[in-house]
């Protein structure tokens, strides 16, 4: 459990890194889209249609942000009950925070881009976390000599 | 205190489960039936007015235009699922109606009875037609589920309306209308008065994204129309995508003739501003073509040129024209001071399962589909609704079968022309007052024209009292309006 604990923890924080990637490659694709004459508008963004290839991006960091990263912290969650790492339940617990926090800021975000701002900066948050839990988690907490004992 | 390992094991077994079994729980509410009605759908809502009383109930595909009268206007509508060319000659994998995209433009003069025969030949979701804008008697709205079954391949359906508004419109599929009419399974209507519509030049400016590229009337960039300088010109603007369509004029100034199909009282000249169009609206604009020969009606992207020479494309003028102030003021014809019902639709976001998917999604009322409010009225009932949205992005609210008065907006009441709508633009944050009389029984679908929000659960329905659901969301027809 230790060992999914960590790989799970690690994920999220290679997650973070590839939700800001995937931002970054649609939005180079959507400036080259209007540097070539494409018109971005209300009707545009509400389109399901892709303008330009590069926009999936914004769909991978969607799906990805809204669906996966929560699904893998709560997975970390419960693992962590079993996992028997010294603190490793509160960065779970801290994670999952972190993660509602930064998905509201995300839609938020539609409505003040402040919000939007924010959302950039808990990105960090995530990351940080996610990467304690998993470095955290390398030895293990010294077992109580009762619970050695054989039964 | 030391745990025994087992006693551990326990502690972290029950932890898991207090995590796991409410999202199990939810997620296994929030399932629905392979098969429903929408008449079990959610909550009727009787808007303070006295629960249904009705004697005998009417099945809504009853309620039709009297078979014996002959049809004035007549024409059979194939669909097709393939790939097609555009007018501007790119290609694209979509949906034609006879063979286009958009379909061919529908003309009546106000007073005829249109007749149209939907074939479909190659949809393999099925398809149905439903006329936008068009208050028809309650089997021809073409909602599938709701007033119909989704024509499947090789059948067909026979629609039939008294065309008694004047003004522009629109048909497309309202079955999986969210990939259908994307895909281009659509066209215009336009419905003329016995006199004319006062123009010397008439024109159609239909605009939509093919693969998130704006067209007009199919074209890529512009598509033209020739008039002479003096010529009175109207453009009728349909806008048939998801989002807000900003549109201006360069080269004359204009009036907004129409809105939604139904004419402005006393709309002033318009100058460096610009009109928006909601998702599914339509507006009519009014010019002179001056002496330099050509108007510029800009479409964000695309564009009508009116007569002959060039106008490069422009940026659009940072004011825009607010319909609630625009025009003289006119009676309204219903007395929206004393209504017989008062509902209230408010626009929300959650997170949550539909259907088993988790996500944020829209709420009515609190609500989650398929728990959203059933506005139920009775025959003649002036209808008063409260539309506030807070869920954090726009929402062009469309209800079928009837034109509703503006009112007001976030408290501000309407001064200039009456403001008829049947798509109305409410953005997060906004609250709008509108007013209508139910005078056309049937079940109405009131539902936000991003289709996909409508996907999403944004629907709500209306029906009348006395009238009979009998067809079903999913079914063997595989009915999914949205």
């Amino acid at each position: 459990m230790r060992v999914v604990y960590r790989i799970l923890a690690y994920v999220i924080a290679a997650e973070v890194a590839l939700q800001a990637a995937f931002m970054a490659y649609a939005i180079a694709g959507l400036y080259i889209w209007v540097q070539d004459g494409g018109v971005l508008d209300s009707a545009v963004l509400e389109s399901e249609d892709v303008p330009f290839d590069e926009a999936v991006g914004f769909m991978l960091h969607g799906i990805n942000g809204m669906m996966i990263i929560p699904v893998l912290a709560l997975l970390l969650l419960i693992v962590s009950f079993f996992a028997k790492i010294k603190g490793g339940i509160r960065f779970a617990v801290i994670l999952l925070l972190w993660v509602a926090l930064q998905i509201f800021l995300g839609l938020f975000g539609h409505e003040a881009a402040i919000f939007g701002l924010f959302h950039g900066i808990v990105a960090f948050a995530v990351y940080g976390t996610a990467f304690m839990a998993g470095f955290r988690a390398k030895r293990p907490a010294p077992e109580p000599a009762v619970g050695n004992a054989p039964q | 205190m030391r745990l025994s390992r087992r006693a551990k094991t326990l502690v972290a077994v029950a932890a898991a489960v207090a995590v796991i079994a409410p999202i199990a729980w939810f997620w296994q509410a929030s399932l629905v039936p392979d098969a429903y009605s929408v008449a079990d759908m959610g909550r009727h809502d009787h808007g303070g007015g006295a629960p249904g009383g009705a004697a005998s109930t009417i099945p809504v595909d009853e309620l039709t235009v009297p078979a014996d009268r002959e049809a004035d206007v007549r024409l059979t509508l194939t669909a097709a699922q393939e790939r097609f060319t555009l007018a501007s000659g790119r290609e694209f994998d979509g949906y034609t109606l006879n063979g286009s995209s958009p379909g061919p433009a529908i003309r009546a003069v106000q007073g005829q009875l249109v007749e149209v025969t939907l074939e479909n030949a190659s949809v393999p979701d099925g398809v149905t037609l439903h006329w936008h804008g068009v208050d028809v008697p309650g089997a021809m709205d073409g909602a599938a589920g709701v007033t119909q079954d989704a024509v499947g391949v090789g059948e067909s359906f026979v629609y039939r309306f008294v065309a008694d508004q004047a003004g522009t419109f629109w048909y497309h599929s309202h079955q999986v209308s969210h990939e259908q009419v994307l895909g281009g399974l659509l066209g215009p209507l336009v419905i003329t008065p016995a006199a004319g519509a006062g123009a010397e030049v008439e024109a159609l400016a239909l605009a939509h994204l093919y693969g998130g590229r704006r067209t007009v009337n199919g074209r890529d960039g512009e598509d033209r129309v020739a008039a002479e300088p003096g010529d009175t010109v109207r453009v009728r603007v349909v806008n048939t995508d998801f989002g807000v369509m900003p549109v201006w004029v360069d080269g004359a100034p204009f009036r907004v003739a129409a809105v939604d199909g139904t004419d402005l009282h006393g709309p002033a000249e318009v100058e460096g501003a610009a009109v928006e169009v909601a998702a599914g609206g339509r507006i009519d604009l009014v010019f002179t073509v001056p002496e330099s020969g050509v108007v510029r009606v800009n479409l964000s992207g695309a564009a009508l040129l009116v007569g002959e020479g060039g106008a490069a494309a422009s940026k659009p003028p940072d004011d825009v024209l607010d319909l609630l102030h625009y025009g003289t003021k006119a009676p309204v014809g219903l007395a929206a001071a004393a209504p017989d019902r008062e509902f209230e639709f408010r626009i929300g976001r959650r997170p949550g399962f539909l259907d088993g998917k988790p996500g944020f999604w829209w709420t009515v009322n609190g609500a989650m589909t398929p728990e959203v409010p059933m506005f139920t009225v009775a025959y003649g009932d002036v209808v008063r609704m409260r539309i506030a949205n807070d869920s954090g992005e726009a929402h062009p609210m469309h209800l079928h079968g009837h034109h509703a008065v503006v009112l007001a907006r976030d408290d501000v009441a309407a001064t200039g022309s009456p403001w008829w709508v049947d798509s109305l633009e409410v953005r997060d944050g906004e609250e709008f007052e509108i007013a209508f009389v139910a005078d056309n029984p049937g079940i109405w679908m009131d539902h936000c024209h991003n289709l996909p929000h409508a996907a999403e659960g944004l629907v709500a329905h209306l029906v009348y009292e006395g009238v009979g659901a009998p067809f079903l969301i999913g079914g063997p027809a595989g009915n999914r309006p949205e």
